[in-house]
């Protein structure tokens, strides 16, 4: 799929390239058009599709979680230098989060296995494929039946092949993913007797209430949820849903909340089971929720009360709001508040959304998920390779050795193991432990689908350039090793390649539709897979549902410690990708390390600061970390985000920081792990750590940076001074009278001014605006950000000192949270405002920052002596600067082939900063221009606004006033952050909606 | 010149007594001169060192931390400014004053200034981050038409210190000349041939002697605005811009008052070992040291002022911009800088009301090194201080100075040292032929002017 047209008159290269193609046949690449790629071929022989300059786009899918999202991955001269959201995949609709953006620093990762290896002494050496496939053929042949695998793989052709791989060795097979949502899908069996994960609109949902899912950050379809939360949310219909978070720590879910409710640790299900009664007595439950009196009655707003530790008052506002909308949504099902009563806090959901009326409508069986077969089914195989019944062991797409709790028996069984090979692309702590490393391709270099496990999603997964390294797929090493094995074996696989296999299998998916399988392949190709209607299934109440009351914790501890999974690092697998270890935590803005969150409160008691080096120990082990005080946890809980602490997985995430599973035991809760289960002790080690967190001051410090709106002002059309007065507020100062006056006429003054030479023309006039009732501080924009314009990451050292290269930063402002104080967090992306008159550009004595005539502020990299006057003066702190040669340090091989070349590679000691993408701008200007017509609205948009998965940032010319963004900018919640400077930003932004009258 | 005849300082002193002793000041140096010189020569190979190590890596080595982009370089750059200021006060303006304290100490004052000047100059090339393409600063013709924004108060800065490094230089050599004269009558070997050359044939006749003082006039003359207006545009490298604490109407005055001080400050405590090393206590005496501390108490308490109002103003404002930076300047994270500025400057200046502490040498040396420090902290306090917390909380950031930055500084007084100590050792660091002057007879006429 090429994003380029090829309608130019035939010049002189296109001739070549024409004759080119005809004299070297159907060897050529055709793009994705053709099913018959073997190799990608060089610029030798040039196809029509592959022009230098112009960038090809391929469709594919992101494998980096289990949600399935659809991509678009743009390649330049053979080589993918970015990831972005396929528009037409129903999960993400064009979005992408930081993680999926971030598998292009897997596909080019310097720690990326670049041979297959088998164990030598201590060690590992490098072997010949042949050699390792023969071997391990060796080894399955000896081990008979005694196979088992452990595959992270979601549902797809490569997971039935798997299977019946496995199935024909006698095998057993294990599907694991160490955050999958088995409580979700026991309770979805317990409660409606469907086996599967439920599917959620949060488009259509009045009132959000999560208890423990951070639906924003991993729980099922990130993208997919933030996507319905911000349509929610965005005040478009004139109304906005009410989010209530409900856990123990208030994470991205919960600080995008419009309040959060932290009851005592294990409580959760009776707050759920209340709601549900009193839901249940006011008579708007389906009629054959009357069976659930028997188990709801018990749960009295008092015993609720009593339960959780919440105030009455706040339960019964609680019920009366969520009952009052409709529909309402509530989830549960979250990592960080999966406790042992898990399966009960599931089951209370459901059944609250069954009360509520919501399933069928928010919540929606049908698609078929499932998730793997869950923590359960990998220790009953730990059980089966302890008592030595395993003999080969293959891991795919998993690293158990590190997200499995090394309290339990995990290691020990697996070294009883005789021969374990793994297929990862890196060396993980899982890939050190084996004994065969047979390294996959990524995904961007081979044939494969998946579909984020919904029957009726099917995504293509598409070789888009030559691998970086010249490993074998593991579809192809399965079909291999059958072969090699002989017999019923490689009669049964006998097809030539898994690329034949998938095409094969596309083929019967078409013909069961009545397609033309060539035809079928190549439009799926084009579009990313095939994408059918959402199947809805009725679903009903169970017979004789039972639902457990309140959990407790284990262990002797003072305070509960609640891990949980990481925005960034999801289960691990992120901490080698240094987009992903500067990108900061959405919520504690931390960056490169590990760290123990801790009420104020409790750390006055402890007598402890930010920084400060704790020791915690749990009945199962001890791990030390920094503190970090956050006023969002409550003060019988400290929190620490998992993924951390690999003791392999190269250099980037080797040593760093500590994994906080080390505190928890493995022990099964009936089918799952456990996460928040462990009270821990904490003792002072006297050690202290520099916080390596991007915010110089979490406090907005009354400056009017962050602005909400009462929805109720709102939807009378009211501007946020208006809505100040009518609240009877003060509003910070903007300007005051004089002020006012000595500044009328001066901007138009100087636009006035500057129209000589190249000015004086009519130009485009380039803004933005970002809606903050949007906008989640999810931070896909900051990963899309770096990577479009090739910002190098910096490091901790240099995080340190406050270095950090982000264009767009998502600014995070805590309030209270102490002395009493409610605690809340407010949010805004905060890039280079593009000042109509900017400070940043007088007091540069070379010219390199000036005003381009469309509006823009230029900074000429290769005119900057680097003065740094710029930077002092810009009163956003949106330019950064290259202390070092950032991009040397940043691109080592083969990450440098990540680098977009439409962006200059900046050297050290110049000042480089956002130029709303500037290369998008020219691009889009240059082919208006070849195609004969003025620029559109919509023919440019810059690389955050095109991530974002809440759609909350516009992008486009305020001199034309048809376009979407200057509506959007005559919103009137919009304003100006320091407007009261009067240095006319670019950039408008939305003031979020909150629900109800007060803001 | 004639009016101050009465309480003249040098009254036992013949013409002869004051070429000899000022020669035997150029005469083989003793230990103690060349120890120092060495180690002044050490310090500068740190800076040297140091400045490798920054061309190699990177500024990344110091210890800035975004947003404080400008921090000891920049800081150390306007106190060398600073210290430059009190040569051409004394040299100049108290030329045109007729005061008849300035002959003693002036010479010294004015080879300071040109070191300090000659150090500063150094700083805008070592702070930028792509140094080797520094003369981009500079309004040269180049065939691509691209001039400097002269809007930048930095090019400013460069017409600034270009301009008072030339006409502080001039204004040392031409000044220089007859007393090279004086010196070239006694010495021999290369010496003589060395200030045979730069005496430019001074002979002492009274047509050279006519030429010399109007041309001396006229040069005190043009330095004299440049005392002001050097500072003024240094200070408005900070002024024009809207970072608070920096944004402020009071800074050109604010900052040559400082810059004289610092000035002072620094001529006290290279003087007062210096007179003791080349044995003159005779010719620079109590009642220079008196005068200088006046001075001093005069600039100190506009400094006292303009410190007491830049806190009102803020408060006065209701700025919460101005008023969070000048809340954190007393009371944040670098509340040692801010108070280690204001005591030093402000408040120590106020001991020299007192005539006994004005006259008390090792006092005065004392609290002069305490100027000094204070006056750094002052830059550093303006620089750093007001950059780590400007209008967006967020992106807030502290400075943690690290070896780079020391190493730079610590070059810089040596760069400055081994000048100074080297010039003290070739050239007359007191005036021979204005003390001459002084010095009732024979007396020449005064009527020139």
């Amino acid at each position: 799929m090429s994003d380029h047209t090829t309608r130019d008159p035939i010049d002189r290269r296109r001739f070549l390239t024409v004759m080119g193609v005809s004299s070297a046949g159907a060897a050529a690449l055709g793009g994705c058009s053709t099913g018959k790629v073997e190799k990608l071929i060089p610029y030798l022989v040039q196809d029509p599709d592959q022009v230098p300059g112009l960038p090809t786009t391929y469709a594919s899918t992101c494998t980096e979680c289990p949600a399935g999202c659809g991509l678009h991955v743009v390649t330049r001269e053979a080589r993918a230098i970015k990831l972005e959201g396929n528009p037409e995949h129903p999960i993400n609709a064009g979005s992408i989060c930081a993680r999926g953006q971030a598998g292009l620093q897997g596909l080019y990762n310097p720690g990326r296995l670049k041979f297959p290896m088998a164990r030598h002494g201590s060690g590992h050496r490098e072997i010949l494929w042949n050699e390792a496939i023969d071997r391990l053929a060796a080894e399955l042949r000896t081990a008979g039946n005694r196979v088992a695998v452990i595959s992270g793989a979601g549902p797809g052709t490569f997971d039935t092949l798997l299977e019946s791989w496995v199935t024909a060795l006698g095998g057993r097979l294990v599907r694991y993913q160490a955050l999958d949502h088995e409580p979700l899908r026991l309770a979805s069996r317990s409660v409606f007797g469907q086996d599967e994960i439920p599917v959620h609109d949060f488009a259509a949902a009045q009132f959000v209430l999560s208890f423990g899912a951070d639906f924003l950050e991993t729980w099922h379809t990130p993208i997919e949820n933030q996507r319905g939360f911000a349509a929610a949310r965005g005040f478009e219909r004139g109304t906005v849903a009410k989010s209530v978070y409900v856990g123990p720590r208030a994470n991205l879910t919960g600080i995008n909340a419009d309040q959060w409710l932290a009851p005592t640790p294990g409580s959760e299900v009776s707050l759920a089971l209340g709601m549900a009664n009193a839901l249940l007595a006011r008579g708007r439950a389906p009629v054959d929720a009357g069976a659930l009196s028997v188990v709801l009655a018990p749960y009295t707003v008092a015993k609720v009360a009593e339960d959780t530790g919440l105030s009455a008052e706040a339960i019964t506002k609680l019920i009366d709001e969520f009952a009052a909308a409709a529909p309402s949504l509530a989830v549960a099902g979250g990592i960080g508040a999966q406790h042992r009563g898990a399966i009960d806090l599931c089951a209370a959901v459901h059944v609250l959304n069954y009360v509520a009326g919501n399933v069928g409508t928010t919540v929606k069986f049908g698609a078929g998920v499932k998730g793997g077969d869950g923590y359960g089914a990998l220790a009953a195989l730990e059980r089966s390779m302890a008592a030595g019944e395993i003999d080969v062991l293959l891991v795919h797409e998993a690293n158990p050795l590190f997200t499995v709790p090394r309290a339990g028996g995990f290691k020990a069984a697996w070294d009883r193991v005789r021969f374990k090979a793994s297929t990862s692309l890196f060396f993980d702590e899982t890939a050190a432990g084996s004994d065969l490393l047979i390294p996959n391709l990524h995904p961007l270099e081979r044939w494969d689908d998946a579909g984020g496990g919904r029957n009726h999603l099917a995504g293509l997964i598409q070789p888009v350039m030559e691998p970086v390294y010249r490993n074998v797929a593991t579809g192809d090493v399965l079909l291999q090793v059958a072969r090699k094995l002989g017999g019923l074996l490689a009669q049964q696989f006998a097809v030539p390649s898994y690329q034949v296999h998938l095409q094969n299998r596309w083929a019967e998916l078409a013909r069961a539709r009545g397609a033309d399988p060539a035809a079928f392949w190549r439009e799926a190709l084009q579009r990313g897979g095939v994408f059918g209607p959402a199947p809805a299934a009725t679903v009903r109440l169970a017979g004789n549902i039972t639902i457990g009351g309140p959990t407790q914790i284990d262990g002797d501890g003072e305070v509960v410690f609640a891990p949980y999974p990481s925005s960034m690092y999801y289960d691990g697998r992120g901490a080698n990708r240094p987009w992903l270890l500067e990108n900061p935590d959405p919520v504690t803005k931390m960056t490169w390390q590990s760290w123990v969150e801790v009420n104020p409160e409790t750390a006055k008691r402890w007598d402890v600061r930010d920084g400060e080096i704790v020791r915690l120990t749990s009945t199962t082990g001890s791990i030390e970390a920094p503190i970090f005080i956050y006023g969002g946890i409550r003060p019988d809980v400290v929190a620490m985000p998992l993924g951390l602490g690999h003791s392999e997985y190269g250099e980037y995430a080797k040593g760093r920081g500590a994994n906080a599973l080390d505190l928890l035991s493995a022990q099964d809760g009936q089918g799952f792990l456990p996460y928040l289960s462990t009270k821990v002790r904490v003792e002072k080690t006297g050690g202290f750590k520099k916080l390596a967190r991007t915010d110089g001051n979490p406090r907005e410090l009354g400056r009017g940076i962050t602005e909400s709106i009462p929805a109720s002002l709102a939807a009378r059309g009211l501007t946020l001074k208006q809505a100040y007065e009518e609240l009877g507020k003060g509003h910070h100062e903007i300007n005051t009278e004089r002020e006012l006056e000595a500044i009328t006429g001066f901007r138009e003054a100087q636009v006035e001014a500057r129209k000589f030479g190249d000015y004086a023309a009519e130009h485009p006039m380039w803004g933005m605006v970002i809606d903050l009732s949007r906008c989640t501080g999810c931070s896909a924009c900051v990963t899309a950000c770096y990577a479009e314009n090739n910002i190098p990451f910096v490091g901790e050292a240099d995080v340190l000192r406050g270095r950090e290269m982000s264009w767009m930063r998502i600014e995070r402002y805590f309030e209270g949270g102490e002395d009493g104080e409610p605690f809340k967090a407010s949010i805004i992306p905060m890039l280079c405002q593009h000042c109509d008159n900017a400070p940043c550009e007088p007091v540069c004595p070379v010219y390199a920052a000036y005003h381009t005539t469309d509006g823009l502020n230029g900074q000429v990299y290769n005119r900057c002596v680097g003065t740094r006057y710029c930077a002092n003066n810009c009163p956003y702190k949106v330019r950064y600067y290259n202390w070092y040669a950032y991009a040397k340090l940043a691109f080592p091989e083969p990450l440098n082939l990540q680098l977009n070349p439409e962006v200059t590679v900046r050297a050290r000691g110049v000042m480089e900063k956002c130029t709303f993408c500037i290369q998008r701008i020219r691009g889009a200007q240059h082919r208006a221009r070849l195609e004969d017509r003025p620029l559109r609205d919509g023919d440019v948009t810059t690389a955050c606004a095109q991530a974002c998965p809440s759609g909350a940032i516009a992008f486009g010319n305020m001199n034309d006033p048809a376009a979407k963004v200057v509506q959007a900018a005559q919103n009137p919640r919009g304003y100006h952050v320091l407007e009261e400077i009067n240095v006319r930003p670019a950039v408008t932004y939305l003031a979020r909606v909150v629900p109800g009258a007060e803001a | 010149m004639t009016s101050v005849a009465h309480d003249h300082p040098h009254p036992k002193m013949s013409h002869a007594d004051v070429t000899r002793d000022v020669v035997r000041t150029l005469e083989t140096p003793s230990r103690g001169y060349y120890l120092a010189l060495f180690s002044a020569v050490g310090m500068f190979l740190v800076g040297v060192a140091t400045f490798v190590m920054l061309l190699k890596d990177g500024l990344g080595l110091a210890g800035y931390a975004p947003p404080v982009f400008w921090s000891v370089y920049i800081t150390t750059f306007v106190f060398w400014v600073g210290i430059g200021h009190a040569g051409t006060l004394i040299s100049a303006i108290l030329f045109l004053f007729r005061s008849p304290w300035r002959t003693a100490v002036y010479r010294s004052t004015e080879a300071m200034t040109v070191f300090a000047v000659m150090t500063a100059g150094l700083f805008p090339i070592i702070h930028i981050g792509r140094q080797w393409i520094f003369y981009w600063l500079l309004p040269y013709p180049n065939q691509r038409f691209l001039w400097p924004n002269f809007k930048s108060p930095l090019i400013w800065d460069v017409f600034a210190i270009s301009t008072y490094l030339t006409v502080s230089t001039t204004f040392l050599c031409v000044g220089l000349i007859p007393d090279i004269a004086a010196v070239r009558d006694k010495v021999t070997g290369w010496r003589r041939k060395l200030y045979g050359a730069l005496s430019l044939g001074w002979t002492g006749a009274d047509s050279q002697w006519r030429n010399y003082t109007r041309g001396y006039l006229y040069l005190a003359a043009l330095a004299t605005p440049l005392v002001l207006s050097v500072h003024s545009v240094v200070s408005w490298d900070f002024a024009m811009s809207i970072v608070p604490g920096w944004h402020g109407t009071i800074f050109a005055p604010y900052f040559v008052a400082g810059a004289i001080y610092s000035g002072i400050g620094m001529v006290l405590t290279l003087v007062i070992p210096l007179r003791k090393v080349l044995k003159i206590e005779h010719m620079i005496t109590e009642y220079h040291f008196d005068n200088l501390a006046k001075l001093t108490l005069l600039t100190g308490s506009i400094l006292f002022y303009a410190y007491a109002m830049e806190y009102f103003v803020a408060w006065y404002s209701s700025n919460i911009f101005e008023q969070t930076t000048f809340w954190r300047r007393a009371f944040g994270p670098q509340w040692w800088a801010g108070w280690s500025m204001i005591i030093c400057n402000a408040f120590v200046s106020q001991l020299l009301w007192f005539k006994k502490i004005r006259t008390n040498l090792t006092a005065l040396f004392i609290i002069s090194i305490f100027i000094n420090v204070g006056m750094w902290f002052e830059r550093y306090v303006i620089i750093a201080s007001s950059l780590s917390n400007d209008f967006l909380p967020y992106a807030w950031g502290q400075l943690n100075p690290t070896w780079a930055d020391w190493g730079i500084l610590i070059g810089s007084f040596g760069w400055f040292g081994m000048y100074f100590l080297l010039f003290a050792r070739t050239f007359p660091v007191v005036a021979i032929q204005e003390i001459k002057e002084m010095i009732p007879m024979p007396r020449r006429k005064g009527g020139a002017h």
